[in-house]
C-alpha cells in the first residue's frame, strides 16, 4: 500500500477522537484504528432508553459472565445494557497476577472510554503543572497552565460542559455551559457545610453532558435519564461518536478501521523516524504494515505504553523510544474507595424530578493556600450527591407493597479521589513469555500506592467525616475499601513529558524525543495526575499537539 | 475470500450440537459469551416447587390496586434466572427453602404450599422470615430479594407499579412527591 494517508491515529478514545478531528479539520488524510468493535453512533447503541425488561437477563450481569468474561471489567461498572463497549478479560488477558494488583479496566468498542467514563471535567490548575517543581518530585512538568489554557477554552467551547464559575485557584473555571442544579438536600448541605467548615466549598459538578443544544453539532442537552453508559442518542454527552467522529467525517478526509489491533511501530534508526503501523486483523489476525508519515498515538495510557514498550530494536529487549530508560514508569491512578455518608434532616415533601448525571463537588482544601505540614503531599477532592432511595419496608405482602411506593429520607454520600504522586519504580513492562492471541507480549504490572497516597486517604476520611458532621448530617459513617491501582480507570503515565530527554519519553508537545513524527497525547503523557479527573486535559493536550504536529509537517520539519 | 473462522465454528456447533467434540467447542469460544435468553435450559423446580414459587411469589409480591408478582412473570424470572444467570450454588438455599415449607405445609394443613390458602402461604413465609425452618431465613431473605428484582425490572413493575419517566427533559431537585405519589423508573 503506497503512502495513502497523511497520519495514523491509534485509539479513537477521548484523545484518539480529538487527533483525528483536528488533523483532518487542517487537511490530512487520516487513518484512525481501534482495537474494538464498531459502534455508530445512535444506531450501535443496541439498549438506549430501553427499560430493564428489555435488556438481557433485566440488566443484571450475570454471575457466571462476570467470573468468566469480565472479571475485571466488573470494576469499572459493565452491565448487560454496556457489555459490547467493554473489554472482555478473558480474550484479552494480562499478567498482575505475577506482579502487583492493577486493574486495567479497558473498553472494547471504537469510542474507547469516552463512551464509559464517569465525564467529570476539570481543568487543571497552575499549582498542578507546578508542584513537582516546588517539592522536587517526579520531574518538572515543561508546560504550564497558560500553555494550555487556550486549549482547554478550545475545547470546552466545542464539546459543551456544564458547570459554575467559582474563581477557585486550586479549580480554574471553564467555559461553562449552566450548571445542572443542585436539588433541595445539596443546597442544604452546601449552606451548612460553609458555614461551619469555613474555606471549604461544595459546588456544583462539571459535566460533559451539555445543559444547552448544540444544533450545529446534532447534539441535544441532558435529557434527565442518567444512562450515559449505554450510549446516548442525543448526543448530550461528549463521546468521540457524538462529537469528534462526525466532525472527522465530514471533512471527507477520515478512514476509520474497528477490529485492528496496532502490535508495534515500525522505526528507522537513520532517520529517527517512525515509518509505519504493525496492524493485527482482530478478526482474521492477518498482520500488515501500513506506512506512516505521521504517528499519534493514543490507545490509552498503559495501551500506549505497551505499544511503545513492544516496538523494540532487533535482537534486543529495548524500545526503540526508551532511550531515556524511563518507558513504563512513574505510572500513576488516583486514590479512592473512601466513602463517607449521612442522613440530611427533613425536606421530606421533596423529590427529585429527572435523574441527573454527576452530582456535586468538593474542590481539594489540602495544600492550598499556603497549607502545609499536614503529613503528606497534595491533595484530594470529593464527588458526592444527595439523593432519596425508594423506601426498603420489611416483611411481605400488600403492606411491603405499598410502603415501597414511598421515598426514603435524603442521604448524601460522597467518595475522595487523590492525588498519586510519581514513582520511578510504579512501572510496567511487557511479559518475557506470555503472550496474547495476537502475539503481544502480555503487560505486567507493578504498581503500588505508597504512605503518602494512604495518609492521604485517611485523612480524606477523617476530614470528610468531620465536615459532614459539623454541617448537621446525622449517622455519619464512612468506609474505606482495598485501594487497588486501575480500579479509578484514570491510569496515567508510562512515557512521561520532561524537557530532558534523557529523563522522559516525550517533550513538552507530546512529541517522541526518539521520534520527531511520533506524538503520544493520551494518559500516557502525565508527569503527575492532579486529583481532579483526567479526561478535559486529554483533550486539550491532543489539540495543542495536533496543531504543532501540523504546522511542523508544513515547514518541512516531520 | 477468507471464511471467517469464528463463523465457520459457529456453523459446526449448530450442526453438530451438544455432541460437540469439546476441543472445537472450546474453539468456537473464543468471542465473547453470550447472556442466554428465552426458557430457562434446564428446569430447576419440580411441578411441585414451581407451583409453590408461583404461590410464594405472589404472597410477597400481591395483586393490589396493581397487578402481582404472577401478573408480572415473576416466577418464570425466578427460575430462569436460577437456571442460567445465577451461580449454580445459588438454587441450593431456594430449593432447600421449598423443601421445607412444603414439609410444614404438609404437615400443619396436609396440603401441598400451593394448595393452602393464602392466610396459610402466609404464616409458611412467616416462618421462613422469622428462621423457624429448617434455612427459613436464608431462604426468606433470597426469595424475597428475587421476588422484588423480578417484579420491579418487569413490565407491569416499571410501568404500572412505578412511575415509568423514560426520558424526564428537565430536572427538578425540589420536585413535590405530593404530584407523584409513586416512586419514578426507568
Amino acid at each position: 500500500m503506497a503512502d495513502k494517508f497523511d497520519a495514523i491515529v491509534i485509539g479513537s478514545g477521548v484523545s484518539g477522537g480529538w487527533a483525528a478531528k483536528e488533523l483532518t479539520e487542517k487537511g490530512l488524510k487520516v487513518l484512525m484504528l481501534d482495537r474494538g468493535v464498531m459502534v455508530e453512533h445512535g444506531e450501535g447503541y443496541d439498549f438506549d432508553g430501553k427499560p430493564a425488561f428489555e435488556i438481557p437477563s433485566r440488566d443484571i450481569m450475570p454471575k457466571s459472565l462476570v467470573d468468566s468474561d469480565y472479571f475485571i471489567a466488573k470494576h469499572g461498572y459493565v452491565s448487560p445494557g454496556n457489555r459490547k463497549f467493554y473489554n472482555n478479560d478473558r480474550l484479552n488477558p494480562y499478567a498482575y497476577g505475577e506482579g502487583e494488583k492493577f486493574y486495567w479496566i479497558r473498553p472494547g468498542a471504537v469510542g474507547g472510554k469516552s463512551l464509559i467514563w464517569g465525564r467529570w471535567s476539570f481543568r487543571w490548575s497552575p499549582e498542578d503543572f507546578e508542584a513537582n517543581k516546588r517539592e522536587q518530585v517526579g520531574i518538572d512538568w515543561p508546560i504550564r497552565y497558560e500553555d494550555l489554557a487556550p486549549w482547554y477554552d478550545y475545547v470546552e467551547k466545542y464539546i459543551g460542559v456544564s458547570g459554575s464559575r467559582e474563581n477557585l485557584p486550586q479549580l480554574p473555571d471553564s467555559a461553562f455551559q449552566p450548571p445542572m442544579q443542585m436539588n433541595i438536600a445539596e443546597k442544604w448541605v452546601k449552606g451548612r457545610l460553609e458555614a461551619t467548615t469555613p474555606g471549604r466549598k461544595l459546588i456544583n459538578t462539571r459535566l460533559s453532558n451539555m445543559t444547552e443544544d448544540k444544533e450545529a453539532q446534532g447534539r441535544s442537552k441532558c435529557q434527565f435519564r442518567n444512562q450515559c453508559g449505554r450510549g446516548c442518542s442525543f448526543g448530550a454527552y461528549f463521546s468521540t461518536q457524538a462529537v469528534t467522529l462526525p466532525a472527522a467525517r465530514a471533512t471527507g478526509r477520515l478512514t476509520l478501521r474497528s477490529d485492528a489491533v496496532v502490535s508495534n511501530l515500525e522505526y528507522d534508526p537513520k532517520t529517527k523516524k517512525v515509518t509505519g503501523v504493525r496492524v493485527v486483523d482482530a478478526k482474521t489476525k492477518q498482520a500488515e504494515v501500513i506506512p506512516a508519515r505521521l504517528v499519534f498515538l493514543c490507545a490509552s495510557a498503559m495501551a500506549s505504553t505497551q505499544i511503545l514498550m513492544n516496538s523494540r530494536i532487533p535482537g534486543s529487549s529495548k524500545s526503540h523510544f526508551d532511550t531515556s530508560g524511563t518507558l513504563g514508569r512513574y505510572v500513576m491512578d488516583h486514590i479512592f474507595r473512601v466513602g463517607i455518608s449521612g442522613e440530611i434532616p427533613g425536606m421530606t415533601d421533596y423529590i427529585e424530578y429527572g435523574r441527573r448525571p454527576g452530582g456535586v463537588y468538593i474542590p481539594r482544601f489540602r495544600n492550598v493556600g499556603g497549607e502545609e505540614g499536614i503529613g503528606f503531599r497534595r491533595g484530594y477532592g470529593y464527588q458526592g450527591s444527595a439523593r432519596r432511595d425508594p423506601a426498603q419496608p420489611v416483611g411481605f405482602g400488600a403492606s411491603m407493597k405499598q410502603g415501597m411506593r414511598k421515598y426514603g429520607g435524603w442521604k448524601f454520600g460522597m467518595g475522595a479521589f487523590g492525588e498519586c504522586l510519581p514513582y520511578e519504580d510504579n512501572r510496567v513492562s511487557l511479559h518475557a513469555d506470555k503472550v496474547d492471541r495476537f502475539g503481544i507480549p502480555l503487560m505486567r504490572f507493578d504498581v503500588t500506592f505508597r504512605e503518602n497516597e494512604l495518609r492521604m486517604m485517611r485523612d480524606a476520611r477523617t476530614e470528610g467525616e468531620k465536615m459532614l458532621r459539623a454541617a448537621g448530617l446525622l449517622n455519619v459513617t464512612s468506609d474505606e475499601g482495598e485501594h487497588v491501582p486501575g480500579d479509578a480507570i484514570h491510569e496515567m503515565g508510562g512515557a512521561r513529558m520532561a524537557a530532558d530527554p534523557r529523563q522522559s519519553v516525550l517533550n513538552k508537545w507530546s512529541q517522541a524525543h526518539d521520534a520527531a513524527n511520533l506524538f503520544v497525547t493520551d494518559g500516557a503523557q502525565m508527569a503527575s495526575i492532579s486529583c481532579v479527573n483526567p479526561s478535559l486535559t486529554f483533550m486539550a493536550l491532543t489539540a495543542r499537539a495536533a496543531d504543532y504536529a501540523v504546522k511542523q509537517m508544513k515547514a518541512g520539519a516531520i | 475470500m477468507i471464511i471467517d473462522r469464528r463463523d465457520a465454528l459457529a456453523g459446526m456447533v449448530a450442526m453438530f450440537g451438544a455432541g460437540l467434540y469439546a476441543p472445537i467447542a472450546r474453539a468456537a469460544k473464543a468471542q465473547a459469551t453470550g447472556i442466554s435468553d428465552g426458557p430457562p435450559s434446564t428446569p430447576v423446580f419440580s411441578a411441585q416447587q414451581r407451583a409453590a414459587v408461583t404461590a410464594l411469589s405472589e404472597r410477597v409480591m400481591p395483586t393490589t390496586d396493581t397487578p402481582g408478582a404472577i401478573a408480572a412473570g415473576v416466577p418464570a424470572f425466578i427460575e430462569k434466572l436460577l437456571a442460567d444467570w445465577a451461580a449454580p450454588e445459588d438454587r441450593k438455599p431456594i430449593l432447600a427453602g421449598l423443601d421445607a415449607i412444603e414439609a410444614r405445609s404438609q404437615q400443619d394443613y396436609k396440603v401441598a404450599t400451593d394448595k393452602a390458602t393464602p392466610a396459610q402461604q402466609d404464616a409458611l413465609l412467616t416462618l421462613a422470615m422469622e428462621d423457624k425452618l429448617p434455612g427459613g431465613e436464608d431462604f426468606f431473605d433470597k426469595f424475597r430479594q428475587l421476588v422484588i428484582t423480578g417484579y420491579f425490572t418487569s413490565e407491569i413493575g416499571i410501568t404500572q407499579e412505578r412511575e415509568y419517566l423514560p426520558v424526564p427533559g428537565r430536572y427538578d431537585g425540589a420536585y413535590p412527591y405530593s404530584q407523584v405519589n409513586k416512586v419514578f423508573s426507568s
